[in-house]
């Protein structure tokens, strides 16, 4: 079977200026970033803050123009392709944004908010328009007596589930959705991963789940894919990720996990300084902070290989990685 | 010893055409020098209206309509807006819960923090640049003399988090009110910020006021929490008390819908229902609905808060 969505060799450079307002620099926010997605499957991406998801999230939609690489959806080829011949293809990839401030227009009523895709894509009108909102504001945990408030009145968790339900509004194939839980608490949390896996399971849709929350990455997602520094490190399915690392970031992201058990026993935050992606270190961007490093980290970029069944790393020693996991 | 910061029956209501929306329906709480009291409940309980009611920057159509909040003995609410502002990003700061709405998006992010710097601590220009610098690195923000220069557009999500942090800090504030500081972090760099904190609680005796969903964040860091629940507090106690013996429901719930790392992949227990809307609260205790406990007395009145041993509070009738 053909992927929904193949993306390959996906890179993406922003200009950043100098200290004193000279001299620019290339901030290479995506690098040669490659995944895809079959129907029904959901696909989590975890990794730094900073590291590039939420670009990659945007590159895949083509909110905004990749350097280079190729990203087919359904059969066509996204990058290339101008705006105009994108807009049939709008509806089938919606967006959940990682700043629900940011991303809905203050001035529409949430009635309005949720109802504009459905008109835009002429989905439904008049007596049914109105129904049909009301049953995506329940559907987030929200009632008809919220649909003529404005954004500005809602809490940060109650904006976030508005723009949940604008983008499950078209019904559409792919959702990459930025952050979708993290402002919302435990209860709600809950209540929205399960209604987003009811409603993959029934509409078959396919989701890119960014999050840096390991422990809810691991409830949605069927493969996890770990970046770090644009780079992505190390993917495999989800149960294998979380069992037997193979990436020695992907290990150290599974030992900071905090615990909800009082004590306070902090964990020590990963050794070594936060690198930056305008100047990432040589070889494997990894290197200054990895407890297996060895010379040829320093010097070599690792590809990311096959490691057996599918089980995908980017690491020299990926047969070692395992040694420092605390459980 | 009198507490740094005391809140006694704080009521912050909003007056919409709709009706009357208690979003803090009466509570009160306390937090001394060097404490963090974490504030914790579902979504739209009133967690970020309490924070802003303790600033007075409560948005309209939303008034604080009763309370008394007491700062080092001084009641905020009595000040003139004058001595407020000075209070305010000074001697109490605010980390709020969507950055965008602390940051200016057509200012260098540097220079929104050298501002905090001039207005509350007075240094020189080269002082400010060096302290601007200084703050973003102990954010954690790689290359700070390039990333200063950057509008908020150009930063990750986190990123902007942790320019708010820095901005925060930047006054040295003796109280500083977290509105989940790091729900947009991971939690590499999560643990550096919580890092952060604890040491400025322990080197200039800073108290926190800290919100957060995340029971794992809260448990590594509060001393105290509270529970919130439909504009009440519910359940307060020390935070190894709550979480080995929560005693409300709700509190209960909360608990147990954590997804946990490694637990087999089912599906998420939610504590069933809605929180009941602030505007339209039903009688009697708000959870009711919600309760798989309830019995005649819940649907009556609302319960008072109980304490039910030395410094465990519940608001239940189970417990009256
Ligand atoms: N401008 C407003 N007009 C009317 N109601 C409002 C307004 N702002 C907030 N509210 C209501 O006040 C209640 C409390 O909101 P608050 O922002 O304190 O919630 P919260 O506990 O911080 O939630 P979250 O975890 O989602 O951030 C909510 O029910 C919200 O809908
Ligand atoms: N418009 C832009 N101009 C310049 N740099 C940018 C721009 N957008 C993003 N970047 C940079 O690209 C890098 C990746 O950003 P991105 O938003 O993709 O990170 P992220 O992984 O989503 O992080 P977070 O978890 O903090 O949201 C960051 O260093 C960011 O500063
Ligand atoms: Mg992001
Ligand atoms: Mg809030």
């Amino acid at each position: 079977m053909k992927p929904l969505l193949e993306v390959s060799s996906l890179s993406k450079s922003f200009q950043v200026k100098g200290p004193l307002g000279t001299g620019r620099k290339q901030l290479l926010a995506v690098d040669q970033v490659s995944l895809h997605l079959h129907q029904g499957e959901t696909l989590g991406l975890v990794g730094e803050s900073g590291c590039g998801k939420s670009t990659t999230g945007k590159l895949i939609l083509r909110l905004i123009e990749p350097d280079s690489g190729s990203i087919r959806f359904d059969g066509s080829e996204l990058s290339g392709m101008s705006q105009r011949q994108l807009r049939p293809l709008r509806r089938e990839m919606q967006m959940v944004f990682q700043d629900p401030f940011s991303s809905l227009n203050p001035r529409l009523k949430v009635g309005e908010l949720i109802a504009e895709p459905l008109q835009i894509h002429r989905l439904a009108k008049g007596a049914q328009l109105r129904s049909e909102t009301i049953r995506l504001l329940k559907t987030v945990g929200l009632g008809e007596e919220h649909l003529d408030r404005l954004p500005h009145e809602f809490s940060g968790g109650q904006r976030q589930r508005i723009g949940i339900a604008r983008a499950l509004a078209v019904k559409p194939k792919l959702i990459v959705a930025d952050e979708p839980v993290s402002a919302l608490d435990l209860s709600i949390q809950a209540q929205v991963i399960n209604l987003m896996r009811d409603i993959q399971q029934e509409f078959e849709l396919t989701y890119l789940f960014i999050a840096h929350d390991l422990a809810v990455v691991q409830h949605i997602s069927n493969r996890v894919a770990v970046m770090y520094l644009g780079r992505i490190v190390e993917l495999a399915a989800t149960d294998t990720i979380y069992r037997a690392p193979r990436h020695p970031y992907t290990e150290a992201l599974l030992n900071a996990v905090p615990v909800p058990k009082p004590g306070k026993t902090r964990r020590p935050p990963l050794a070594g300084e936060i690198p930056s992606p305008l100047e990432p270190p040589s070889g494997c961007h990894f290197h200054p902070r990895c407890p297996y490093a060895k010379q040829v980290c320093r010097e070599q970029r690792p590809e990311l290989v096959d490691i057996g069944s599918g089980h995908l790393s980017a690491c020299h020693f990926h047969a070692e990685v395992g040694r420092f996991r605390r459980s | 010893m009198t507490p740094l910061l005391e809140v006694r029956n704080l009521k912050t209501f909003f007056f919409t055409d709709g009706g009357i929306t208690k979003a803090v329906g009466g509570i009160d709480f306390s937090i001394h020098l060097g404490e963090t009291l974490a504030l914790v409940g579902e979504s739209g309980c009133g967690k970020s209206m309490t924070a802003l009611s303790l600033l007075r920057l409560v948005p309209s159509p939303g008034r604080i309509v009763e309370g008394e909040i007491l700062f080092k003995g001084d009641d905020l609410l009595r000040l003139p807006p004058i001595e407020m502002q000075r209070i305010r990003g000074n001697r109490i700061a605010m980390i709020f819960q969507e950055p965008m709405t602390s940051l200016n998006p057509v200012f260098r992010v540097g220079d929104q923090i050298a501002e905090v710097l001039q207005l509350h601590r007075g240094l020189n220009q080269g002082a400010i640049a060096e302290q601007t610098i200084e703050l973003l690195h102990q954010v954690g923000i790689p290359e700070p003399e390039l990333r200063s220069r950057d509008y908020p557009h150009q930063l990750s999500g986190g990123m902007r988090q942790r320019v708010v942090i820095a901005m925060a800090l930047a006054g040295k504030p003796q109280l500083l009110i977290a509105d989940e500081p790091t729900t947009a972090l991971d939690v590499t760099i999560q643990a550096q910020i919580m890092d952060l904190l604890d040491r400025l609680r322990t080197e200039r005796s800073m108290a926190t006021l800290l919100i957060s969903h995340d029971l794992g964040i809260v448990a590594e860091n509060a001393d105290k929490v509270a529970i919130m629940y439909a504009g009440l507090i519910v359940e307060s106690a020390t935070t190894e008390e709550l979480f080995n013996h929560p005693l409300h429901p709700y509190t209960e719930g909360l608990l147990a819908c954590v997804p946990k790392l490694g637990e087999e992949k089912k599906r998420l227990a939610p504590i069933p229902g809605q929180v009941p809307s602030a505007a339209n609260l039903p009688a009697g205790c708000s959870f009711r609905e919600r309760c798989p406990y309830a019995f005649s007395p819940c649907s009556k009145k609302q319960p008072s808060l109980q304490e039910t041993s030395p410094g465990h509070f519940v608001r239940c009738w189970k417990y009256q």
